[in-house]
Order: C-alpha cells, then structure tokens, then sequence
C-alpha cells in the first residue's frame, strides 16, 4: 500500500513579488507503507517545504495539476484535513521550542486531547508515549518540561507526537543540536518508532552517514527536484550526482574512494563504515593467506 | 605569561529560593596565545558556562579568570576584556545588530570609538578574511546560517580580538556551513589568534591542538586529541569517537595495528595501506 502519493507538485513562494522563489518542481514521489525514507538535499533545496505539504500545513498550490495523497485521504480536501493531520505525525527542527504546557504530561495530552479523544485514552496514550520515548511516567509526568535536559525536552516533544498515533513519522533534522549521546539515542529510538508506532518513516536529515545506515531509501532533492531516488548504495555511489547537489558522500564512500585510488581493493559500493571495515579485514586476510602460501613455498624450495 | 589564566572558577547558577545547579566546580587551566583549542562536553557538562566567563558575560561565583592578567570581575576593564576576546554564539538568526551586513561589522568599533576611516578599513579586512567582501552593502537576511556565522566571526574580527570564542556556532549550521566557519577559525589561528571552540563534534575537536573535555563541571581530561581519543575515556563523558577514529578502533579488532589512536584520514589511509601492501 502507498503511504504517501504525491503527483507533480509545484510550489512557488512569494509569487508574483520580486523575491517569488519557486521550491518544488514538478515533484512526484510514491512512498510504499513500511518504509524509512531518508529525504537529503542542501539547503534551499525544497525538503522542508515538501514535507509541510504532507500535512496540509502548506497548501497545494495549482489544485488541477498537482496532487498529495496519504493514506488515501487527498491533501486538498478540507473535509479529511483534520484527520490527515492526526495521521502525519510532524516532528519539526528543535522540536522542544514548541514545548508550552506547564506539566509534561499536560504538553503530551495536548495532541490527543485535539483528536477528542475520551479521557482515559488520553491518559493511557500519554503514558504508552512517554513510555516509547523512554521517559518513566511516574518520575516526568508532574514537571514542568522547561526543568528537564535538552535531550529529555526533545523526547517530551516527540512523545506529544506520537501520544497521537500516526501511521506515518515525519522528522526534520530530528539530531540537530544534540551532543553525540544524545543524538545516538534519538537515532535508536526513530527506528524503534518505526517498529512500535509509525511504520513509514520520513526523516531529512543533512548527515548522509546516519541516512546510509538507518535509510531502505534515499530520495535526493536539487532546487527543488528529485535528483536521485534509490537504495542508500544506488543514490550515495552516484557519486558526481550527490556532490552535484552540493551534498557529501557518507564517509565510508569518501574514505574507500581514498583508499582505492591508493590500490587497496576493495568494492566501489561501500556506503556504511561496518561495511567499510568488513571488506577491509577480507582484505587483510587474503594478504594474510598469501604471504602464508609464500611461506610455505619459500621454505620447500629451501 | 599564559594569555588565559583560569583559576580555581566555580560558578553556581541560583535556579530558585534554596536550589542552585553548579555548573563549574573549582576549574583550572592556562592557555597560551596561538593555541587552538577543543573545548568538548555533553549538553549540560558546563562548557557554555565556562565560555561565558572567559569575556566577563558571566562572572565566576569564586575563583578568577585573567585574560593578560586583567581580571574579567574588574568593572572598569569589561570592555578591555571584550575587546580582546570576541565570542560567536550558536543561533545565527540571534546575532544581528544591524538590516546592513557593513553596518553591522562596524557596530562593535563604532562603540569604542574607532575613528571612521579606520572603521571603514576594519569593516573590508574583516570580512575578507571571513571571505564575504562582496557582500558588503546587502542585507543579512538572505544569508544561509553559515554566511550569517561568517558575518558574526567578522564582527568579532572588527575588534582586533586576540581571542576568539566559538560557543557552538557550527551546531546549527548543514555541513557546508560547518566547513566554512572550521576553515575560517583555522585561518584566524594560523595568523595567530587564539581560538576556544566549545563543541560536542569530536570531528572538530581533532582538528584543535589540545581538547579540554568537562564532565559534570569538572575537567575530566586535557590533552592532544591523539591522547583524549585513546584514552577509553570518551563515553564516559557523554562523547563518541570521531567516525575516523572509531572506524580505526574497529580495525584493530579485525587484526589491523595501529600506534595510538588514529585522528585524521590521511593518517588511517596510509596505515591500511602500509598494511595491505
């Protein structure tokens, strides 16, 4: 089933101004259910306004040509915008500046509470999501979120995301900002989201090493237009295509690349550095046996 | 003479009635003019604090902090103190003064009273060595957040700073942009201004010649990046490896040898070569 359907998506900010920019073009895009898509681009190269098209927050512009569809509800139609929003869970840039309720408890309930939701379900999802996020409930859910550390403030945020249950995960930049700890944990539990809560994940992220590793897909934007669509190893080997688009291979690529041009013999599709490091020790290895046979040889022709 | 003295600082940020959170307990060190250094800890460890009381933004709880011997707790040299250690903060959005990028370079000059022709040559140095002279007459607000750093390490620049600080300024920034404000701190170090660049990014700290790394408030080590990054001592303190460095270690599980701790590309490339051959 496709999650996301959009079809040839323009969008043109200030237009008819001198400073009228057009950000997407022509962009069509199917996202299977069950993925986690890794949307890369440079800056200005449309990313965020094409993700703010999935929940409606921006509004498609030429309504005959173009069109957005999750999970079968149109982007277009008023009447199921609502619903649509509850589905297309939005974690935007620092998502902890949008924290605002006195309790944390209260900033998670917010989200449910707009759904209507009864009273106990609201409860048992502000729970279940601190719970995911890994925040104990008895220990957060009375503070106020502005006592808590950066790290414990972005998962209060991500958690008044999910208390909503949505089918499909959005995140801009979700480690932005984060100290290495920090950012590893956020990392472990995106994936973790995409197992418990939401199985189609979209995440923009400007650290191809991170989208190497946790991506089933890549879809690379260039002012404005999809350049690249693929697997992790199709997209990053395109390798004049990513620098084209003024974004950098993952390090794994960057450094075989080094290590090739130097005569080391390894593959050419190495994308993550686990891979980078097996195929170093293979290698290894083999000169290993080598020298072993030579060994041997040398000492029968003694 | 250490340019920096740091002696003995605490500082205690009082939080409410009977609740303070120490930030820094009893921190000491030196810098000399020219050094480049790392200034590494997770969020909370007390980095940015200590950043603060090297200008006088803050002044420590006790203890002291001398930049060429002048205390930053003297009132009546805060603006010496200024003057000779510029900082760059981390939002780029938060950092203007002025709609017109020369406009605000010279902001900081016009304070102290440089006289205008010397503003005006100020204002060109400066942002030739940030690399954005033709940007001079245009409005700051169409700048991606890694020219908007250049035009705020300008700014500084326009002092005539002996030091500068670099409070996470590449953490909001895409790679590019980091680049850019990296080599540009390089650049400034090479010409002989001491550079503190507070940051959680292990890639940067590598480049510094010496890593100061925090933990809870204290200095847990200080030391080349070389010793920091063999210590084993790293994640302790809420930090990871470089990628370099931790695909290195992997190696060396996987039979490869190498002599301490590896911290540059070039480093490991000839190593697996070496190795290989």
């Amino acid at each position: 089933m496709q999650a996301v359907e959009i079809k040839n998506l323009d969008f043109v900010y200030s237009k008819k101004t001198p400073y009228e920019k057009q950000a997407l073009k022509n962009v069509s895009l199917s996202v299977e259910e069950g993925t986690f898509l890794g949307l890369v681009g440079a800056t200005g190269s449309g990313k965020s306004t094409l993700i703010q098209h999935l929940n409606g927050l921006i509004k498609v512009q030429n309504k005959k040509r173009s069109s957005v569809v999750v999970n079968g509800m149109s982007a277009k139609d008023r009447k199921t915008l609502k619903k649509l929003r509850f589905e297309v869970g939005m974690v935007f840039q620092y998502p902890e500046y949008q924290l605002f309720e006195d309790t944390v408890a209260r900033d998670v309930a917010f989200g449910p509470k707009n759904m209507k939701l009864e009273k106990d379900e609201i409860d048992r999802r502000v729970r279940r999501a601190l719970e995911v996020v890994g925040l104990d409930y008895d220990r957060f859910a009375e503070r106020s979120p502005f006592d808590l550390s950066g790290g414990e403030k972005r998962r209060v945020a991500i958690a008044g995301v999910i208390a909503m249950q949505p089918k499909i995960l959005v995140l801009d930049e979700p480690v932005a900002g984060l100290d290495p700890v920090g950012r590893e944990e956020i990392l472990a539990l995106v994936k973790k989201l995409q197992r418990e809560v939401s199985p189609t994940v979209i995440t923009v992220s400007h650290n191809m090493d991170d989208m190497a590793m946790l991506a089933d897909r890549i879809v690379a934007l260039k002012d404005g237009e999809i350049v690249a669509d693929g697997t992790p190893k199709e997209v990053f080997c395109n390798r004049s295509l990513i620098l084209d688009a003024g974004l950098d291979l993952p390090t794994a690529t960057s450094f075989s690349d080094i290590l090739r041009e130097r005569g080391v013999e390894i593959p050419d599709d190495i994308v993550t550095m686990d891979e980078l490091a097996e195929e170093l020790a293979k290698a290894l290895s083999k000169k290993r046996a080598v020298a072993d046979v030579d060994a041997t040889e040398g000492n029968g022709n003694v | 003479m250490p340019q920096i003295e740091i002696k003995n600082v605490s500082y205690t940020y009082p939080i409410k009635e009977g609740y303070n959170i120490k930030a820094l307990k009893n921190v000491s060190f030196s810098v000399e003019k020219g050094e480049f250094i790392a200034l590494a800890g997770m969020n909370g460890s007390g980095k940015s604090t200590l950043a603060k009381l090297l200008n006088g933004l803050f002044l420590p709880t006790s203890g002291e902090v001398l930049i060429d011997r002048i205390s930053t707790a003297d009132e009546d040299k805060t603006f010496e103190i200024r003057k000779r250690a510029g900082m760059v903060f981390q939002n780029p959005d938060n950092q203007m003064v002025a709609t017109i990028i020369e406009d605000d370079i010279a902001f900081g000059p016009e304070n102290i009273g440089v006289p205008r022709e010397e503003i005006v040559k100020r204002v060109q140095d400066a942002l030739e060595a940030v690399g954005m002279s033709e940007y001079r007459t245009r409005t700051a607000s169409k700048l991606s957040g890694g020219q908007k750093q250049r035009i705020a390490i300008a700014g500084v620049l326009a002092m005539k700073p002996e030091i500068l600080i670099l409070d996470e300024s590449t953490s909001m920034l895409d790679p590019n942009g980091r680049k850019e404000i990296m080599d540009i701190a390089r650049k400034l170090n090479e010409s002989g201004i001491t550079v503190i660049n507070i940051t959680h990014n292990m890639e940067e700290a590598a480049m510094a010649n010496r890593v100061i790394v925090l933990r809870k408030g204290r200095i847990a080590m200080d030391a080349s990046p070389k010793e920091v990054f063999a210590s084993g001592l790293l994640e302790a303190c809420g930090l990871t490896l470089p990628p370099i460095t931790r695909l290195a270690k992997n190696l060396a599980e996987k039979g490869f040898v190498f002599d301490g701790a590896i911290i540059s590309e070039e480093e490991l490339a000839e190593e697996i070569c070496r190795q290989l051959k």
